[in-house]
């Protein structure tokens, strides 16, 4: 809302700077967005919350700085038109009474529509409006000054002489005073006449019965439009106007008729003219109401003490009536523009606001003992996040919602996808049931802005459609690699693997304590069939790793290699093993010995180390492959294997005679088993 | 015998103390300590002496043996100092890379604010962000096809079951929450939410905000000022001020809008006329949204008014991460940029 320094001034006496004043209104509510000088005058921009319809117009906003400053209201005498003649020569019928409770019309006749004088185009600049004539200017000034939208209609051009406030029919046209051709149906307001629409009822008049330089009588309308239908109308038209703004949030239905008392006032003064009687059809005036305060409630709600003399003064200011009045509590009758104000909360807060936020003390509120702060997918998604920020990922952060064409390029598709239906963009159609499109958009949006060497991983949700149509929330993890695993140097470069995405795997679920896991060949729509594992964790897949297809990769654009995984982050929340127990160091050292085989290139290092650790049992405490080779050196379709095995007897020191039966055991099952032989 | 010994420690000493460097004191080692050193051999030659002198010239072997043990590493000590001195490395080169990955910026916000309000003694409690109209509008007071709406324009879902959105805040959740808890309680609610507005520099349909609301039977305006000031302090500095400004938001009333003075205006003191770029000369940033609970919230939940009254407030993580670190575009979020990613 923007409103002018001096048009303000001419309501209320005020002996502020405009800064000051500025500073006052925004610490009282009225937000000043910013405050622009106008050759001699001010313009402040204010921000009116949608509660407070009243502030649509500068005498709301005076009032509000009468309060503020404690000096006096000079509203405009408005003068009750006298009627010269009462024939009037129209006629209203309100159809739909629930969308337009109170109607009023006017008719005045021979007036001269012409250029308005200077002081009436100067104040509509200064609200940014353009000047069109006489009397459309004279509703306008009337809107910003009461905050009541009015409109004149060039009555010869209204059919009959007949207004009716009726709904809208099917197929009906108008064309609007913006020169646009509008279509119509049901459940718009409309003002028509014997034949059409020539008004969207509170949005916009129609071009037809516009007011021009040629106009001799008009019809002047002022009226209440209930603001769901118009704030419906609006949006589906896609108009928002000075006047549909203030139908939408209430305008005072109370004061209607003086509304339209001073306007037509304005219209005998600049146009001249016969003004009629007032045909106002429909609820005159809404049932009182009024709000009962207790000034202890007041203050224990607020924290502080205001002296009741105090609070009643507050509440008369701002146009309350207080009524009873006791030593605790307070009646104050509510003013008809004040839609806002019901029940004791709404005094409370505006008391609380013209005594100043700002006296209110800071205390701290006593504190409740809650024994769980964080919960644990909270804790434990931070645990992750450390962890592997710690072994040099970075944390990325994607789109919840993205374009089906993403997730049919990583061959997801979007069949249980949860579809939005009014996305902005189609980048927007669905919502992700996995985090893999995000986390490859990441990898190539760095590629290609030759951000090399990419260790990336996500924690966030995704979202399924369930097959009985509802919808269900996971935390998932991904992680993705491209380009070189390690480089410097020291050791030289290495590209990523399989290995470092299952290596990170391996070591974040040590981290979370997370033992019984294995990895099994696995198929993906967007991994490479031989190069792609699920993991298992108590019979169940939580999480799945490999290389990305080239196919998909294609798709992404993308021309490294990628390696991603994706875990169910809810899956390790409830496996996650935080607490740690101590189990005492071996008093006796243990033994190492290697072995080293020859094998199948096909055998699977897991079952080879299964078959280790059976046979090497109860000895054997651990055994790890430190070195695998294929080559030269030994035949073809084989490959060379050296374990370290490493064994020990919590009781006592192991001697060689220990050893190496069980090391004998060993070799005897792998080459039983595998046919692997010693090398 | 002993006179031998004796001139054979002397000649050794001197001939330690001679060397001049490494390989000459390994030379005087083996030949004095080896194993057919001069030493070792005078050890044999004690049977060749009286049984009463042999036991006395054992032990003196032993301690001349120890003697020049030392001397040698004392000595073999010093001159390996010199050695590395010869073989001096480049130690300019780059130590071995041990690069840490970094945490989202959004990560670390929302960590801070919540770390903040967990030490006051909230909790933290988290919503679905699938949400039902219920919940993210009627719960809260927001009428349907109100003007008040106008700032929560929501994505809807095609859904078999119900009119289902994506919630366009984190408030639901007071309310969810409020219908399985009793008070009292003191809660932080983090979370992603969703409004379907045109992607600029400021604006994103995808955001964070983190929501409080303490609940019990005596709190405040001025707890609420009192919290907050703690939590504005925290962080963004000691020197933090805070102002409350009236406002208007259907599910708390007296509603307030809150201000914290501008950090940067503060830092650079060199502005001289020109705009800080930070608030654009206001001196204020708004930070947040706050207020009492709205009585008709709590009787939607089956609270009584009479007895409970409470606080909440609202945040955007994402301003507080701009504000923050200086960032002037929030589509660098989600961009991932590593050049960016990497700078928090």
């Amino acid at each position: 809302m923007r409103v002018s320094y001096n048009w303000l001034k001419e309501y209320v006496d005020i002996r502020l700077a405009p800064e000051k004043l500025a500073e006052l209104l925004t610490m009282s509510g009225l937000t000043v967005e910013s405050l622009q000088p106008l050759g001699a005058d001010h313009i402040f921009e204010i921000e009116v919350t949608s509660n407070r319809p009243d502030w649509l117009s500068v005498i709301g906003i005076a009032r509000e700085v009468a309060a503020i400053c404690g000096s006096r209201l000079k509203l405009p005498a408005i003068v009750p038109v006298r009627s010269q003649d009462a024939k009037g020569g129209a006629r209203i019928i309100v159809d739909d009474r629930k969308l337009c409770p109170r109607y009023t019309g006017r008719v005045i006749r021979n007036v001269k529509i012409g250029e308005s004088p200077h002081w009436l185009k100067a104040k509509l600049e200064a609200m940014g409006l353009r000047p069109v004539n006489n009397a459309v200017d004279i509703t306008n000034f009337c809107l910003f000054e009461t905050g009541e939208p009015m409109h004149v209609f060039d009555l010869d051009k209204v059919a009959g002489g007949t207004i009716i406030v009726r709904r809208a029919k099917k197929g009906e046209k108008i064309f609007t005073i913006d020169g646009v051709e509008r279509a119509l149906d049901d459940p718009a307001l409309v003002i028509a006449d014997r034949e059409k629409p020539i008004a969207i009822a509170g949005v916009m008049g129609g071009a037809d019965t516009e007011v021009t330089a040629s106009t001799k009588n008009i019809l002047l309308e002022a009226a209440y439009f209930d603001p769901v239908s118009v704030r419906r109308t609006s949006r589906k038209l896609g108009i928002s106007t000075e006047s549909s703004y203030r139908f939408e949030r209430k305008v005072d239905l109370d004061s209607i008729a003086s509304s339209s008392d001073r306007a037509t006032a304005l219209i005998a003064e600049l146009c001249g003219g016969a003004a009629g009687e007032l045909f106002d059809v429909g609820e005159k005036a809404r049932p009182e109401k009024t709000a009962h305060l207790r000034y202890e409630r007041l203050n224990s709600l607020l924290g502080l003490h205001i002296e009741p003399p105090k609070a009643a003064a507050i509440l008369r200011s701002l146009g309350l009536e207080t009524k009873g009045s006791s030593r605790d509590a307070i009646t104050a009758k509510i003013p008809s523009f004040r839609y806002d104000l019901d029940a004791e909360t709404d005094l409370i807060e505006e008391i609380s606001r013209i005594y100043g936020y700002d006296r209110i003390p800071q205390t701290i509120p006593v504190v409740v003992e809650q024994p769980i702060r964080v919960p644990s997918s909270i804790v434990i998604g931070d645990k992750i996040r450390d962890i592997l920020a710690g072994f040099g990922l970075d944390e990325i952060m994607t789109y919840s919602l993205l374009g089906r064409r993403s997730l049919e390029a990583a061959g997801v598709g979007t069949g249980d996808a949860v579809e939005i239906k009014n996305p902005l963009s189609n980048e927007q159609e669905v919502m992700r049931q996995t985090l893999i499109p995000g986390m490859l958009n990441a990898v190539r949006w760095n590629i290609n802005r030759k951000n090399k060497d990419l260790k990336l991983f996500e924690l966030g949700k995704v979202y399924i459609k369930r097959h009985d149509g509802g919808f269900n929330e996971h935390i998932s993890l991904s992680i993705g690699l491209a380009g070189q695993a390690s480089a410097g140097w020291l050791e030289g470069a290495r590209q990523e693997s399989f290995f470092d995405v299952k290596g990170i795997a391996e070591s974040l679920l040590a981290e979370l304590g997370i033992s019984d896991v294995s990895f099994r060949p696995a198929q993906s729509p967007f991994l490479s069939a031989g190069a792609a594992a699920s993991l298992e964790s108590e019979g169940k897949t939580i999480g799945i790793l490999g290389q990305v297809k080239a196919s998909v990769l294609s798709e992404f654009d993308i021309k490294e290699k990628v390696y991603v995984l994706e875990l169910s982050a809810d899956e390790l929340f409830s496996r996650a093993r935080l607490e740690k127990t101590f189990s005492e160091i071996p008093r006796y050292p243990s033994v190492v010995r290697d072995i080293s085989l020859i094998a199948d290139a096909a055998a699977h290092n897991e079952d080879l180390l299964s078959a280790v650790r059976a046979a090497g049992s109860p000895l054997l405490k651990e055994a790890q492959l430190i070195d695998r080779y294929i080559g030269s050196q030994i035949p073809d379709g084989k490959v060379s294997l050296t374990y370290r095995i490493e064994y020990q007897d919590p009781t006592r020191t192991l001697e060689d005679k220990d050893i190496t039966p069980v090391h004998a055991r060993i070799l005897q099952e792998l080459e039983r088993r595998f046919g692997a032989k010693l090398r | 015998m002993k006179e031998l010994i004796q001139r054979l420690e002397q000649e050794a000493l001197r001939e330690i103390r001679a060397a001049a460097g490494g390989e000459m004191l390994e030379a005087a080692r083996t030949k004095y300590l080896g194993r057919k050193g001069l030493l070792t051999e005078a050890f044999k030659k004690i049977g060749e002496a009286s049984a009463e002198e042999r036991p006395a010239l054992g032990s003196l072997i032993n301690e001349v043996k120890g003697r020049l043990g030392a001397a040698l590493d004392e000595r073999t000590r010093a001159a390996s100092g010199g050695e590395e001195k010869a073989e001096k490395i480049d130690i300019t080169l780059p130590g071995a890379p041990f690069r840490r990955g970094r945490i989202h910026p959004i990560t670390k916000t929302v960590r801070d604010i919540s770390d903040c309000f967990v030490s006051l003694g909230f909790m933290v409690v988290e919503g679905p962000e699938i949400e039902t109209e219920h919940y993210n509008f009627e719960a809260l007071n927001i009428p349907l096809e109100h003007p008040s709406r106008d700032a929560f324009d929501t994505f809807y879902l095609n859904s078999r079951s119900g009119t289902q959105l994506l919630r366009s805040h984190t408030s639901p959740v007071q309310a969810r929450f409020m219908e399985k808890h009793k008070p009292p309680f003191a809660i932080i609610v983090p979370g992603r939410v969703f409004r379907p507005d045109a992607t600029d520099a400021t604006h994103s349909f995808m955001f964070h905000q983190v929501e409080g609301l303490v609940v019990g039977d005596r709190v405040t305006f001025a707890d609420l000022k009192g919290v907050l000031a703690i939590f504005a302090r925290q962080m963004f500095g000691v020197q933090t001020r805070m102002r409350f400004r009236p406002s208007f938001f259907p599910f708390t009333e007296p509603s307030a809008e809150v201000d914290i003075s501008c950090f940067a205006c503060a830092r650079q003191k060199h502005l001289e006329g020109r705009r800080c770029s930070i608030c654009g000369g206001k001196g204020w940033l708004e930070i947040l949204g706050a207020g009492m609970v709205n009585p008709k919230v709590f009787k939607g939940v089956g609270y009584d008014p009479e007895k409970v009254t409470g606080f909440a407030f609202g945040m955007g993580v994402e301003r507080i991460a701009m504000l923050k670190y200086g960032i002037s575009d929030i589509r660098l979020f989600c961009e991932n940029d590593i050049r960016f990613l990497r700078q928090f």
